[in-house]
């Protein structure tokens, strides 16, 4: 896997992340938390879009055609396929999710990649607010399930001790490995990953994740602009640009 | 003095203040209700980003010392 394959990771889950935060807007336990949700889903939108530009300037765009057709082919985490049903789904992917991408975003700053260094830095700083959110909600308590599995796709998605996160960071393309990642996320919250169990023989290499499967039909058609049509006049003809 | 249930316990509020240039003096711009002083951070910021700032700060609406009014007994 290249620098490029690892940013579009980081992308494609910054997308679906800002999407399944923004889906809370309406639903969030207070107006306060309401609006931190829709905020943190422009964020995280917005960020996709910095991620997505970096891939040209990397020198080598690994999306294909496929991404048109198959959302198989996105390279999101699991935990992000489906709509999130409880407030502790949100804020395990508030607290570790987005905290461990922010950790790698840090590894992407602190590494070689001048385009990186220089156009990453900013998210970081917006990425403070959403870390004092997540830690403050889970601080508060939630479930057990929602957590286990936020830590373990989240220690899944650094890579295996000696894959390919490891070999750009012995490249210098990234300032962390994994070891230093998963302590680096450690450390931020204040407490040590459960326990993850992790097959890295069933691991998608690709993907970064365990398991298979994607997003749900519904969220595919409107990132394609499919679910835009339905709601289009019978009559209605694009209009000539 | 309200009090706010939240889920997490009970919540306090907390004045929010911001500046848009370093020449001129923060401003109260509105409020938000937290159970602490990081998510109160977060949604101040989440609530009141729509206009430029240069500064915003958070402070406890307690901890406010009002002094009395001309003329007030």
């Amino acid at each position: 896997m290249s620098l490029s394959d690892l940013v579009l990771s980081i992308a494609d889950n910054k997308q679906m992340l800002g999407l399944r935060y923004a889906e809370w807007a309406t639903r969030a336990p207070s107006l306060e938390a309401d609006i931190a949700a829709a905020a943190m889903g422009l964020d995280d939108l917005g960020h996709s879009r910095v991620l997505y530009g970096c891939l040209e300037p990397l020198g080598a765009d690994p999306r294909g055609p496929e991404r048109e057709s198959d959302p198989a082919s996105l390279h999101n985490l699991a935990y992000f396929d489906d709509p999130w049903t409880q407030w502790s789904e949100f804020v395990a992917a508030n607290a570790i999710l987005d905290t461990a991408f922010t950790v790698m975003i840090e590894a992407c700053v602190g590494g070689s990649a001048e385009v990186l260094q220089h156009r990453l830095r900013k998210m970081l700083m917006e990425e403070r607010y959403h870390f004092l959110h997540g830690r403050s909600w889970l601080r508060s308590g939630i479930d057990s399930a929602p957590l286990n599995r936020a830590w373990q796709e989240a220690i899944e998605w650094f890579g295996p001790p000696d894959g390919d996160t490891a070999a750009l960071h012995r490249q210098g393309k990234l300032s962390m490995g994994p070891g230093e990642l998963r302590a680096r996320l450690e450390e931020q919250l204040e407490t040590k990953a459960t326990h993850a169990d992790i097959d890295w023989k069933q691991w998608d290499g690709v993907r970064r994740r365990g398991s298979q499967g994607a997003i749900d039909a519904h969220t595919f058609g409107m990132l394609r602009g499919l679910e835009e049509k339905k709601y289009a006049p019978p009559t209605a003809k694009p209009t000539p640009l | 003095m309200t009090k706010y249930q939240r889920v997490s316990g009970d919540a306090v509020e907390y004045e929010v203040f911001a500046r848009k240039t370093r020449v001129e003096p923060l401003h109260q711009v509105g409020s938000v209700v937290a159970p602490d002083a990081d998510l109160a951070m977060a949604y101040a910021r989440a609530t009141y980003d729509e206009e430029r700032w240069c500064e915003m700060a958070i402070v406890r609406k307690d901890d406010v010392i009002h002094l009395w009014s001309p003329g007030e007994v």
